[in-house]
This record gives structure tokens, sequence and C-alpha cells, in this order.
């Protein structure tokens, strides 16, 4: 008998309901890493906001602009870029679990993908870092 | 003197309780191969028949005795006690199902959702028999060999807090299952179950918590299938040639 998702079977009407405690993610160690991982979306949010802001105010030009520099804000940037290499780099290893390709009708190696990821995040960064430093000079 | 190890049961009568509670039982631990499912039969068998629960093969085939042994779901038939001894073992019904009666949880919302992925070839026109073999390489069938090990235990579904949180998602081994024959060179019915698959319930409400893949008794990885199954259907809805059969 097919009967809608979370509906109880009429025969099994008293049953005990089970609900998800809302400590759930205190419980295990994985769960928990799951939850820091979604969670540091919301601080790199507000630092790219920040940035935004600044970029604005670049926009007046150089005479008037002095970049941000309170001990604060230092320290925010840097757990914002804790954050955002935690995020990229748990982000990058789930590359070889997602991406499947076949070369020479064989399966290419979950590891070699991974690889390849941080391989291209790492000559991006180079790239930009360049492209920064030399037209910002 | 002999060993002996303290066995906490939920109990849970729905005709008296309102909530499920534990029971300890201290029983004999006299054999390094017991298992946990050995506990419980020594339990039902020798201290108190009331207690309930699910098991059949006792060989880890056929996930009928899955149950939360310290707080992770475990096929009992291959959780040893010398792992735990001489600390207590807590045994529960897998988080995130309704309670049936002490062990036993109510399992037709699994059942529901693995039947609406249709989880068998599907044909467009059967082959007669007559015609023979159909024949598979080697690499077609590892294309899907491993999510084939599923056993339907439904482990997966008590290790996923999605599925706790929503039970509208239609879970891990359900999805896994849906790839399983989605990638199966005998089979025609993706588009027969891309309609639950790849709406919000299906493999969206997924965050990839990656719990399921971990007490997998069987080595499956639902995770990956999810996963997948999403760049399969973006690619699907953005390439031209995406939506061929």
């Amino acid at each position: 008998m097919s009967l809608p998702a979370g509906e109880a079977h009429p025969a099994l009407s008293n049953t005990y309901r089970w609900s998800m405690p809302a400590n759930w993610w205190t419980r295990k160690r994985h769960y928990f890493f799951y939850m820091l991982r979604e969670f540091t979306a919301l601080p790199l949010a507000l630092w790219l906001l920040w940035f935004l802001v600044e970029i604005k105010r670049a926009g007046d030009g150089p005479a008037s602009y002095a970049p941000h520099s309170s001990a604060l804000f230092v320290v925010f940037s840097a757990v914002c870029l804790a954050f955002a290499l935690y995020h990229s780099i748990t982000f990058l290893s789930l590359a070889g679990v997602i991406i499947h390709v076949k070369f020479l009708n064989r399966p290419v190696p979950s590891r070699l993908i991974v690889l390849s990821q941080f391989g291209l995040w790492a000559a991006a960064s180079i790239v930009i870092g360049f492209v920064l430093i030399w037209f910002g000079r | 003197m002999a060993k002996r190890i303290t066995i906490q049961a939920t109990r849970f009568d729905p005709e008296k309780d309102t909530k499920p509670r534990l029971q300890s039982y201290d029983i004999p631990f006299s054999d390094d191969s017991m298992v946990v499912l050995d506990a419980l039969n020594y339990i039902k068998a020798h201290v108190d028949g009331t207690l309930s629960y699910r098991w059949s093969c006792r060989m880890g085939i056929c996930g009928s005795c899955g149950m939360m042994v310290n707080g992770t779901p475990k096929l009992t038939c291959n959780a040893f006690l010398r792992d735990y001894w001489p600390q207590p073992v807590v045994v529960q019904p897998l988080n995130n199902f309704p309670i049936v009666r002490d062990l036993v949880i109510d399992m037709e919302d699994f059942l529901d959702k693995l039947k609406s992925v249709k989880p068998w070839i599907v044909r467009k026109q059967e082959i007669p028999l007559g015609a023979g073999e159909h024949l598979q390489t080697t690499s077609q069938i590892d294309d899907f060999k491993q999510f084939s090990q599923c056993i339907n235990c439904m482990l997966c579904y008590a290790a996923c807090p999605v599925y706790g949180l929503n039970n509208e998602f239609l879970g891990p081994a359900a999805i896994a299952l849906a790839r399983r024959y989605n990638l199966d060179s005998r089979d025609q019915g993706l588009k027969d179950r891309l309609p639950v698959i790849a709406e919000a319930e299906g493999v969206w409400e997924c965050s990839f918590v990656g719990e399921c893949s971990v007490v997998c008794p069987k080595g499956v990885d639902p995770a990956k299938a999810i996963q997948q199954t999403k760049l399969d259907t973006t690619m699907r809805f953005v390439l031209p040639y995406g939506n061929r059969e």
C-alpha cells in the first residue's frame, strides 16, 4: 500500500514519533564539522559585503581613500581567511566524489581529480595575485 | 569468573508507554565473537521474552537488524561486544523513524520512497527471452556495481540529519539505488525516475553531510550517488544535448 511520505501506516497509528533534538549537531564530530562548513558562508558573505563598501570608497579616488586597518577588522579578516580556506579545501576535496570522467574508457581516479582541482586553484591564485600586484603598482 | 556486560535496550509498549525508556540487562559475555544481536537474542531467550526487535540472516546480508548502538547506526549482527566491553552497550531503534515497539521501527516511509524510484530494470520494450543474454562489459558493470551492494538496511537514513529534519527528503538509499539503475546499460527508465529524484525533495534537499556513506555497512557511497546525480541533472538542464536519452 502506497502512502504519502511521512504519514503513519494505518495499522501502526500509535507509533512513537521520533523528533530530532536541537543539539543533534553536537553529538558527532562529523556533524559538528559539517555545521562549521555550512556556517563559514556567513562570515564570508559579511566580509564580501565589506569588500564592496571598500571598492565604493576606493572609487572616490586615491586622494580620499585609506584602507580600513583597525585591529578588529584585521582579526575579522584573518578569521574570514581561515574560514575561506576551510570552505575551499572541503569543497575542492569533494570534487573527486562528484566528478566522474573516463579517459581511454577507464575512470579517472578520484585523487587525480582532486589534485587537478587544487592545481587549478593554485594557478588561479597566482594569476590573480600577479594581476593585482602588477596593475596595483 | 565469567565476564558480564550490561545492555541497555529501548523499551516502548504503545499500549502503555507515552515515550520510550531504557531498560538495563546484565548478561554473560562468554565469547569474544558475541555480537550485539547475540546479546539481544540471549535477553529474549533467557531474561525477558517480551523484548521486540527485527533480525533474520545474522550475517550482514538481509539488512533487518539495524539499530543505534551507542548512538551510531549499525547492523547489530556486525557490532561486536568486545569493541564496547566493559562499558555498557546502549541499543536503541534507528533514529529518524517512528517507533512501533521496543527496537522495531516503522519502515513504511522508506519502502514507499524506495518504490517511487523504480529500483528495477525498466525497458521501453522488453527483450524476449529467446533473444539471449543482454551482455554487459566489465566496464559497464563497474559503472553501477558499488551502488548495487545496498541491502536496504536504512542505516543511512538513521545517520542523515537532513532526513531527520525533513522526512519528505527522498533519502540516501533510494537515490543510490535510482542511480544504480540509471547507470545500468540495460535500463531505459531514467525519464521515469527523473521526476522523483530531480525534484526539490529529491537530490536537491541533500546538503552533503556525508554521514550516510560513513555508516553504510556494505561500502556503498550514497553521498556520491546524490552529488553525481545533482551534476548529471544540472548538465541535462544546461547542455543543449543534455535531454538526450
